[in-house]
């Protein structure tokens, strides 16, 4: 009974997802205007450290800032600059007051006349010659490229991640470090700079275990680039997610939270050189070597839930396992084949949850107001992580459900509230779809906790069973009527039953 | 995004968890008595089919068959 729509869903949602795809696609990355917008020089950064860290498939840095007013005026936006063209994969830009963690009010967002800042605002200006310390944390999406692109089965693989050794900025720095954190030790290249550039005289990079360090360096004048680059052992799966389609379905009568993911996983990782051999894969299989095939998802679902699915486009994967007690819920998923670099995978999953432990009612409420805690982003949790490419979550409502209100801490592309009609619905259900784009898993679950508030009214909650009632009636009136029309031919006598008898 | 709090409302509403009238246990049960109840009530109908009737075992029929229909879905894993 659920299959049918699921199959149709899956490939209207493949359809759009493709055309959302292209359409991300130009408007984050190749029409974005030349830059024709460039920061007023108010600020100088006093001491710069930028940290790259590597362990996962996805670059995270954290550049932590002491910047000093030097403008006669109290300044409240610090400009953040990127490398030309990586403006559109960077995700998940956060600032901090790094002296005081807890000070709220910092808002990032992309500058749109520019091609490469991004505008930080401070909660309150700060005031000439006053030093404020910014941490900030961010992701860039499809940063790594393997190389060499092309590898054997059982080959380590290797990434090559280009950076400047000098931190791009809009403004002068005067002292300044970059430093790397990288998997393993295993490091064949590394660029090296010269003694003279070092503010210690060090020749760059030094090395300390897994983490590298370029600098200090001293005064760079605004714009500085130090093109430098490495190359690393990381023998697992590069998961870029194209697109993930997150539904979550409210059901009043049921008592249930329904969640479905739909996801299009490509992994980004080195080609095989060779065709695949089942051969060597099984081999491999006993002893199972780091692989940088995609062999195995999990996910670590909400305690209590249920009736978790997995299925692709074929149909159910049986090579999953659900297990469920009081500590933990976990679905281990293996997708069908292994997931080699140049390989895509989609599929969906999906799970039952007591609709208790995500909704309340509004305390002070008419008692028909209702808050739903839910969370924006869950999909598997892989050691290497996963990075997505645009999230589109859409919470299904209660039919009839209005003032329909929401806050998340995510950054949101768009946010939408419309209709969706399916089993038993008369108007059709109030949707709210939220998408955020360039998200990468540590937003999973309590970090981008989603909470919408809603109104139900008596009257929309037993709209279902009234239509349905409304329904059965009109058929019983239409039976008693038909039923008791005269369809007998010639003149009607009253008095015989069946009317056999007359004329 | 909206200018309230949510994330409050959420808190301070934490002693009054969404209860189903009907947990997800019994729906089967009660959306089967309801919609054989529906059924039963419908044959009784047919058996005299008047005006009399229509109120007398229509209505509490089309009753039955609409909550049990909605309760049966439920039972079934199509959450409405």
């Amino acid at each position: 009974m659920r299959l049918l729509p699921c199959a149709l869903l899956g490939l209207t949602s493949l359809a759009s997802a493709a055309a959302d795809a292209n359409l991300t696609h130009d408007a984050s990355r190749n029409t974005l205007p030349p830059s024709t917008f460039t920061p007023p020089p108010h600020f100088r950064n006093v001491n710069l450290v930028r940290n790259i860290n590597l362990e996962k498939s996805y670059p995270r840095e954290t550049l932590n800032v002491v910047i000093e007013n030097i403008a006669a005026q109290p300044q409240d936006a610090y400009y953040l600059a990127f490398e030309p063209g990586t403006l559109g994969q960077i995700g998940g830009l956060e600032a901090k007051d790094k002296k005081e963690p807890e000070r709220t009010g910092f808002t990032a967002e992309a500058v749109e006349d520019s091609s490469s800042y991004y505008r930080i605002t401070f909660p309150a200006p700060l005031p000439p010659n006053e030093q404020l310390t910014l941490s900030i944390t961010y992701s860039t999406l499809a940063a790594l490229t393997p190389l060499p692109a092309q590898i054997n089965q059982n080959d380590k693989q290797y990434l090559h991640h280009a950076f400047s050794a000098y931190a791009p900025s809009a403004y002068a720095t005067a002292k300044q470090k970059t430093k790397l954190k990288l998997p393993t030790t295993d490091v064949p290249d590394a660029t090296t700079l010269p003694a003279s550039l070092n503010a210690e005289g060090k020749e760059d990079p030094q090395k300390q275990g897994t983490s590298y360090t370029y600098g200090p360096y001293g005064e760079q004048a605004a714009g500085a680039l130090q093109p430098a680059s490495v190359r690393y052992e990381f023998t697992k799966p590069l998961t870029h997610s194209r697109l993930l389609e997150r539904d979550i379905e409210v059901s009043h009568w049921g008592g249930n939270l329904a969640t479905e993911e739909r996801h299009w996983l490509t992994n980004r990782g080195a080609t095989l050189k060779t065709p695949f051999s089942r051969v060597t894969y099984q081999q491999s299989a006993y002893y199972n070597p780091p692989s940088s095939a995609l062999k195995e998802l999990r996910f670590p679902l909400a305690v209590g839930s249920a009736d978790a699915y997995f299925i692709d486009d074929i149909g159910n994967v049986s090579t999953s396992r659900f297990r469920s007690n009081l500590r933990e819920a976990n679905l281990e998923a293996k997708p069908r084949y292994p997931v080699f670099g140049g390989w895509s995978y989609s599929f969906k999953v999906g799970w039952n949850g007591d609709l208790g432990n995500y909704l309340r009612r509004v305390k002070g409420g008419a008692g028909e107001s209702y808050v739903l805690k839910v969370p924006f982003l869950e999909g598997p949790k892989q050691a290497e992580g996963i990075e997505y490419e645009r999230v589109v979550t859409r919470v299904v409502l209660p039919e009839g459900a209005t003032n329909v209100h929401y806050e998340t801490t995510i950054p949101l592309v768009s946010a939408t509230t419309g209709l969706h009609r399916t089993f038993l619905d008369t108007r059709g259900r109030t949707t709210l779809t939220l998408t955020a784009v360039n998200v990468v898993d540590d937003w999973r679950e309590e970090r981008a906790a989603l909470v919408v508030t809603y109104n139900l009214p008596v009257g929309a909650r037993f709209r279902k069973p009234l239509a349905l009632c409304a329904g059965a009636l009109a058929l019983f009136a239409v039976s008693w009527v038909v039923g008791n029309v005269d369809v007998r031919i010639g003149r009607a006598s009253k008095g015989l039953v069946g009317g056999r008898k007359a004329a | 995004m909206s200018a309230a709090p949510l994330h409050d409302i959420w808190d301070a509403s934490a002693s009054q968890p969404f209860q189903p009238t009907i947990g997800k246990n019994t729906q089967l049960t009660l959306g089967f008595t309801l919609l054989c109840t529906a059924v039963l009530l419908t044959g009784l109908f047919g058996l005299n089919n008047s005006l009399k009737n229509l109120p007398l075992y229509g209505i509490p029929a089309s009753l039955a068959f609409g909550f049990g229909a909605v309760y049966m879905i439920c039972a079934v894993g199509v959450y409405v």
